[in-house]
């Protein structure tokens, strides 16, 4: 396995990177331009570098010098168009593998990258190691990753527009900015400097030692020094007019905010000191940096970003003291940013591949953090939430590999086939599927505490920080440094150093090991042996399942106390026999003992009088990640609801007796909703609940509408039962129930499916006599989920004969409800509330109202919502009531209007979030005939990740994500059919239907589907099916034996079948060859990759620079390259399709001269960041 | 001769361009004709054959100026002598006050060539209006003789009060201050909806259901993260005083800053207003902040 490799960290580079300076010098907002240079110190640790990768995105590069001499370098980027020939292939598949050749070839992690400098051959060719000084000169024009700019436009000076400008990124993104090595595992000591207009500030990584002003005394340079060493994916950079605060506790940490917005910064940050006391508290160990800053800025990448020394936050976290529902959320999110100060930024990973520890152990102190702020509730309710989400991710899409393994000699061995991306690389992952990483990363480091205890797992992060805090103490030695990176072999042997305990099955189970575990679980109790009869099942057979075997934990509550039993799951034992200690019902006026060492009072008629079994829990303490489904009687589940105190029980028991309708489930649940001692999470969770229940039991539901007298009895006047008392939200629990209620009780309905006449009533009354005058909290949140309940009532319009919706014929409560949407929805405009809360649920209204007919749907509304401008959490929900819109009406003028807006929004995260709610809400799918499929939107969205979202990963996966969930992973349905009809099949000797032309199934029948690449690679699949031994094989070996396989993997055997007795050449009667194009495609990355390792040290800079260009480059893009080389080897087949080559031909010049006016303007250096001269020069050459 | 009549030319000419439509003006106008008709009549007498209008309406204008004239001296006389009525002797002293031989006026009255002038048309003399009386007029108490003038309206010298008694019952409270401002909610957003641009739900009635056009904002965060005034109001009313100072104190601060960005510019020498005097105040000890620190100069030889 990889992980007992990787003892020693080995860099992947042939030098070191000691030191770096970022000077910027100029930063220009009306033009939105930077202007600067880098110097790196690396020490060479070969004799004869003479090439330096280093990345560098989207920079211009002016000159490069080494040593103070002229040096000349390539820039060739290969992610900037992935798949680059005009062929017709639009498959996913294709794309997919092109992408990860693609970023792999810039992988600064493998030592690769961009920007190739050419060191001059003075400088390498002494036999001693020197250290040289590469100095570049940069700038950014127009920057669409990497920096984003703000500037609002206004009149007056930047600084009074509160223009600002900061850095961002998903995962390692800095060479969007600058040119570095950018990767994790380079860590280097750091000088920045930052010139900028004398009224803004420069925010940035490090020390601020001096700020001086330039001698025309309007700008002034910021001078930072970071003396630890950092790698730089974590450096960082905001320049804006910030309003300073200087936290009142802790001197050394500095708070930024744009203007105007200090008291709620003030009011905000009031916190932050406890977090970091307590981190410190419990690592025992000082921060590490010198100091810290909080940056406050507009239009945020994501919510927190952490660097070293410094916070990027949005604005929009920060809050006055009137809002209670966004306290609790910032609060999260400034722990979250702390805790990854010290993992992640301080201690950096290795690889890719260590990222889950990072991840997990910033996770797991964050929980630590939850647990001792909100308290155990709330924690143990989150730990089920992010439990929930894993397994719910991992059913549905699949494994999350924590810890995936590449055996490296084969591009093709993916571990993860189930996902139509590759986990190989952070930048090809999808977002979703990275949010269930981190979720899952933290959830097993809780795993490893349950074990080792938390006592051994604090130890660790202080070894962990204690080594990585000497090694950055020191001054440059050749080995200290990578003591701050952490692997998960270090980390791993750290745990059975301090804890002396081998967790090797638990890591083997969900580290090594992608899915969950599924149980079933249901009892019978034997009276006569007094044992309980415990059968567990396990479903490991469907997508994202494991088996699990090893001890499990069971709780049994029986009469006479509550017992844990640990129950070993094995191979084949399903039946675990539990001896009960209590005799059914020997004392009826007993006291029950609870878990906790209660002992209360419970009526127990409800339960079976021969069995002393109260409730029975599976795995309580959430120690294995897994699904349960554990049948119990209906009773039993009351009484878990009623006495359990684990809040996780009763979330469960609430969730099970939704299925049981019956007027003791219905008191259940009111009691709990009465219990004010009660966790108030759940308390929301049992009114919506009890609404389910309720409708449930329409027929024969007694008194007055659920929960609406709970609802008087709690909020209203006393002297008048319909009219609420004045806000008063002192006790929160109760806040939150008085939010939730009206909700809930909004979605009972009737016998006719309508919601009641006096519920409605009810909730307008709420609305009428909702006064906050007298209340210190703002009580925006609470209206905005009065509306949200109008929202909930509505039902289907009756609709006759389909005729246009118009105000006559509107129905009279709908009536009610849309005059207060209008006027709560105007009124907005006057007194803006906190966040436009009320305008964000007022749009989902009307879009419901239209969805329900009862408006005539139209989309223009929400089009001006989502325009650049509103609130951004406005401009979401307009833009969601739109992919609503879009799927409902089939409109393809929207949907090219939403594209649209993915392509040239100003705000990445509207962006990316339009492409999300997209694949959440899609138009069409895969399984669905839709007019909206058409070749034309193929061609947009495959352009659209293909070369349009180049400078930002996340939204190119985003763009993948909605391809996939659109038109699958195969040529989509909507293309015109291609030329070849039918497949030979040599083994069977049979002609098959092209697998192409079939209808998808599904994702399981369609993984082998052989894509046309038309005319090419004839000679190629010969020498690819011998180059590249078969992958399924790899794959089914590390399956547990005996499981049955996976979709995934009957279909590569089928593959490997296929490919075994057809010769990989399926000739059809269109005398068209049809090749295994993802095989085909993975071996020639590979094949070129490693024919250019070799050659590249051998030819030191004497070829033409065009040759050299393209071998640099060939890497980069080696699926792309196939087609032409082939072009030029099946000239010596000579046979078939003279024209069609003739024409590609004639491509190929046109290239050559696109690319010599390109040498032309870029006269001396041999820069061009157009992939397609890159391209151009490549047949060429090897045709040579 | 009518004492008010005076007044009564004078709003006659103030509106003689437009149409006049009410009763009194009509009145005025049908006099005012019939003097036209004198001056013209006088005017064929001395021999002219035809008149300029302007002429005309000069020579009317002097006439009527006369005719008041010897009406207001009459009154004046004849209230000099406690009379309200003026006589016929009010009047010819007034004629010889004007210095107008009173006694060659019969002879005039009956020369042979003078023009009958047919009576002006019988129009109703204008009625001014009821004086609004309100309430009940009171009787003159006994020691006051029944000649004296009335009472006027009670209003005007009696205080009414028009105090009544609060509701206090709870739920009409509550009720009328939701309806209340439900109705101000209501007229305050109908009016921006009728004076800007909206949204309309609905395609054949575009006025029901207005909704205020959504208009972009430069700076969209600001206005959703910072408190309404209303929400600040209502605040300092619940908050307790200690804690309004301190509100009241970071407001400032932050207004020092944001109302003046040409004085921060200058300034930025120093620390950005406010926080560092606030800072100090709080804690005694100096804080060393390296963004606190002062920017330094250049030096000379610097290069950048």
């Amino acid at each position: 396995m990889n992980r007992k490799k990787d003892k020693a960290f080995e860099s992947p580079r042939p030098f070191k990177l000691t030191h770096q300076v970022v000077c910027i010098n100029n930063i220009n907002f009306q033009r939105k331009s930077v202007i600067g240079f880098v110097e790196l110190t690396i020490f060479p640790t070969v004799v004869n570098l003479n090439r330096i990768k280093l990345n560098s995105k989207q920079c211009r590069i002016y000159r490069v010098r080494v040593n103070e001499l002229e040096a000349p370098f390539i820039y060739n980027d290969p992610t900037l168009e992935v798949c680059h020939h005009e062929s017709k292939q639009r498959n996913l598949n294709y794309f997919s593998s092109a992408y990860t050749a693609a970023v792999s070839a810039v992988d600064p992690d493998a030592g690769h990258g961009e920007l190739v400098i050419k060191v001059p051959s003075e400088l390498w060719k002494q036999d001693d190691l020197k250290v040289l000084k590469v100095y570049i000169e940069f700038s950014l024009d127009q920057p669409k990753g990497g920096l984003h700019f703000v500037v609002p436009d206004v009149e007056g000076s930047m600084a009074e527009r509160g223009a600002h400008v900061f850095s961002f990124g998903y995962q390692n993104s800095t060479r969007f900015w600058f040119p570095c090595v950018d990767s994790y595992s380079e860590l280097c000591t750091w000088k920045l400097e930052f010139t900028v207009d004398a009224s803004m500030v420069a925010v940035s990584c490090g020390d601020l030692v001096e700020t001086i002003y330039t001698p025309d005394m309007r700008k002034k340079t910021f001078h930072y020094v970071l003396p630890i060493p950092t790698a730089a994916p974590n450096i960082s950079l905001s320049v804006g007019p910030f309003e300073i605060l200087v936290d009142p506790y802790m001197h050394e940490v500095t708070h930024f905010c744009l203007p105007q917005l200090l008291p709620l910064l003030k009011h905000s940050m009031s916190y932050l000191h406890e977090i970091f006391e307590f981190y410190e508290e419990i690592l025992t160990c000082r921060y590490p940096y010198a100091c810290f800053k909080t940056v406050f800025v507009d239009e945020a990448y994501v919510q927190v970003s952490s660097y070293a020394s410094m916070s990027i936050f949005s604005t929009n976290l920060l809050h006055s003291a009137m809002i209670i529902d966004q306290t609790p959320l910032t609060r999260r999110c400034l722990a979250q940013a702390l805790a990854q100060q010290f993992f992640g930024c301080f201690i950096s990973r290795m690889s890719w591949a260590d990222e889950w520890v990072l991840k997990g152990i910033s996770g797991y102190i964050y929980g630590l953090y939850l647990k001792k702020t909100f308290g155990v509730n709330e924690y143990r309710h989150w730990i089920k939430e992010e439990l929930d989400k894993i397994v719910e991710y991992e059913l549905k899409m699949g494994g999350v590999l924590l810890h995936p393994t590449f055996s490296g000699v084969k591009e093709k061995d993916n571990p993860t086939p189930h996902l139509h991306f590759s986990i190989k690389h952070p930048h090809t992952l999808s977002w979703e599927y990275y949010k269930m990483f981190q979720c899952k990363a933290h959830l097993v480091m809780r795993l490893i505490e349950n074990r080792i205890s938390m006592e051994f797992m604090l130890q660790v992060f202080n070894k962990l920080l204690s080594l990585a805090s000497t090694a950055s103490s020191q001054k440059y030695q050749s080995h200290m440094w990578s003591q701050m990176l952490l692997s998960t072999h270090a980390f791993l042997k750290s745990i059975s150093n301090v804890s002396g305990k081998d967790i090797g099955p638990l890591i083997k189970q969900w580290v090594d090991q992608s899915a969950v575990v599924k149980f079933f679980g249901s009892f019978a109790f034997n009276r006569k042996r007094n044992v309980l009869e415990l059968e567990i099942r396990q479903d490991y057979t469907s997508s994202g399942t494991q088996k699990y075997v090893g001890p499990i934990k069971v709780t049994v509550q029986e009469l006479d106390g509550s017992f844990n039993h640990t129950l070993q799951i094995e191979e084949n034992s399903l039946k675990h026999d539990i001896p009960c200690h209590s005799k059914s019902r020997r004392n009826k006026k007993k006291k029950i003992p609870l878990m906790n060492g209660e002992e209360v009072d419970m009526d127990l008629s409800a339960m079976d009088a021969d069995s002393p079994l109260l409730w029975i829990r599976i795995d309580p303490d959430m120690s294995i990640l897994r699904k349960v489904e554990f049948e119990q009687a209906d009773f039993m589940w009351q009484y878990q609801l009623r006495y359990e105190r684990d809040v996780v029980a009763q979330e469960e028991s609430i969730s099970a007796l939704e299925k049981f309708p019956t007027p003791a489930s219905r008191l259940a649940l009111t009691d709990i909703l009465e219990q004010e001692q009660c966790f108030y999470k759940v308390r929301m969770q049992a009114c919506f609940c009890l609404a389910k229940i309720a409708n449930a039991m329409v027929s024969t539901w007694q008194g007055p509408p659920a929960m609406k007298s709970l609802f008087t009895r709690m909020f209203c006047c006393k002297s008048c039962p319909n009219i609420v008392k004045t806000n008063n939200f002192l006790s929160f629990q109760s806040y939150f129930l008085q939010k939730t209620m009206p909700v809930a009780m909004a979605l009972l309905r009737d016998v006719q499916n309508l919601c009641p006449k006096d519920v409605l009533n009810f909730i307008l009354d709420l609305i009428k006599y909702n006064d906050n005058r007298k209340n210190k909290f703002s009580d925006n949140f609470y209206r905005a989920e009065l509306i949200e309940a109008l929202t909930n009532s509505l039902t289907p319009a009756i609709s006759i004969n389909n005729e246009v919706r118009t105000v006559d014929n509107l129905n009279a409560d709908v009536r009610l409800i849309l005059e207060e949407i209008t006027r709560f929805l105007n009124m907005e405009k006057l007194l803006p509330s906190f966040r436009n809360t009320i305008t964000v649920s007022c749009l989902s209204a009307i879009r419901q109202l239209q969805k329900n007919g009862h408006i005539p749907s139209d989309a223009s509304l929400f089009k001006s919502y989502a325009e650049y401008g509103h609130f951004v959490d406005v401009r979401v929900a307009a833009l969601e009531a739109l992919v609503d819109y879009t799927r409902v009406e089939r409109s393809s003028a929207d949907l090219q209007w939403l594209l649209n807006m993915v392509q040239n929004d100003p705000a990445h995260y509207v962006r990316h979030k339009i492409l999300g709610m997209l694949c959440k809400n899609p138009p069409f799918n895969k399984a669905t005939d839709s007019a909206l499929c058409n070749e034309a939107l193929v061609d947009q969205l495959w352009k659209l990740m293909n070369s349009g979202t180049s400078h930002d990963w996340r939204l190119r996966c985003d763009a993948v994500n909605l391809y996939y969930t659109l038109f699958g992973l195969t040529r989509p349905s909507c293309l015109p059919l291609p030329e070849l009809g039918l497949v030979l099949n040599l083994k069977e000797k049979k002609a098959v239907l092209n697998p192409t032309i079939k209808p998808e199934l599904g994702v399981s029948s369609v993984m082998d589907t052989p894509a046309s690449i038309g005319i090419h690679g004839v000679g190629m699949s010969y020498s690819s099916v011998s180059g590249v031994p078969s992958m399924g094989l790899k794959r089914k070996a590390e399956t547990p034996l005996g499981s049955p396989p996976e979709p995934g993997q009957v279909l590569q055997q089928q593959e490997e079948d296929a490919r075994g007795g057809r010769y990989k050449i399926r000739f059809n009667t269109m005398e068209d060859e049809d090749i295994d194009m993802e095989t085909v495609h993975d071996s020639q990355a590979f094949i070129h990759h490693h024919l250019n390792l070799l050659e590249r040290p051998s030819t030191p800079g004497k070829e033409p620079p065009s040759v050299e260009q393209s071998m640099l480059s060939m890497p980069a893009t080696p699926v792309p390259s196939f087609p032409k080389e082939t072009t030029s080897s099946s000239s010596k087949h000579g046979h078939k399709k003279k024209k069609k080559k003739h024409k590609h031909k004639h491509k190929h010049k046109h290239k050559h001269e696109s690319k010599e006016k390109d040498r032309e303007r870029d006269n001396s250096h041999a820069y061009s960041n157009s992939p397609a001269s890159g391209r151009s020069l490549r047949s060429p050459s090897l045709s040579d | 001769l009518d004492p008010g009549r005076h007044d009564g030319t004078g709003s006659l000419l103030k509106i003689g361009g437009k149409a006049a439509t009410s009763p009194a003006e009509n009145y005025h106008l049908a006099r005012r004709r019939t003097l036209q008709v004198v001056v013209s009549a006088l005017l064929t007498e001395c021999g002219f054959e035809s008149a300029e209008k302007a002429a005309v309406e000069t020579l009317t204008e002097m006439m009527q100026s006369y005719i008041t004239e010897i009406g207001r001296c009459a009154k004046a006389y004849c209230e000099h002598t406690a009379r309200s009525i003026p006589t016929l002797s009010d009047t010819v002293v007034t004629l010889i006050e004007m210095g107008f031989k009173a006694d060659t006026l019969p002879v005039y009255a009956k020369r042979s060539q003078r023009m009958v002038i047919t009576a002006p048309p019988v129009t109703n003399a204008p009625v001014t209006p009821k004086a609004l009386s309100a309430g009940q007029k009171r009787t003159h108490p006994a020691h006051i003789p029944g000649h004296f003038p009335e009472f006027p309206d009670p209003h005007t010298y009696i205080k009414t009060p028009t105090f009544r008694e609060p509701v206090s019952d709870y739920q009409v409270v509550r009720e009328k201050a939701a309806s209340q401002r439900r109705d101000v909610e209501r007229a305050l957003t109908r009016f921006m909806a009728k004076t800007g641009e909206t949204h309309s739900l609905f395609k054949d009635d575009i006025t029901a259901f207005p909704l205020i056009a959504a208009q972009p904002s430069t700076i969209p965060y600001l206005s959703a993260l910072l408190p309404s005034e209303l929400e600040l109001q209502t605040l300092e009313e619940t908050d307790s005083s200690e804690q309004d100072d301190q509100t009241d104190s970071e407001n400032a601060a932050g207004n020092i800053i944001s109302d003046d960005p040409g004085a921060d510019k200058e300034n930025s020498m120093l620390p950005p207003g406010g926080v560092v005097p606030s800072a100090k105040a709080s804690e005694d000890n100096v804080i060393d902040n390296p963004y606190l620190r002062p920017v330094k100069k250049p030096k000379v030889r610097r290069k950048k």
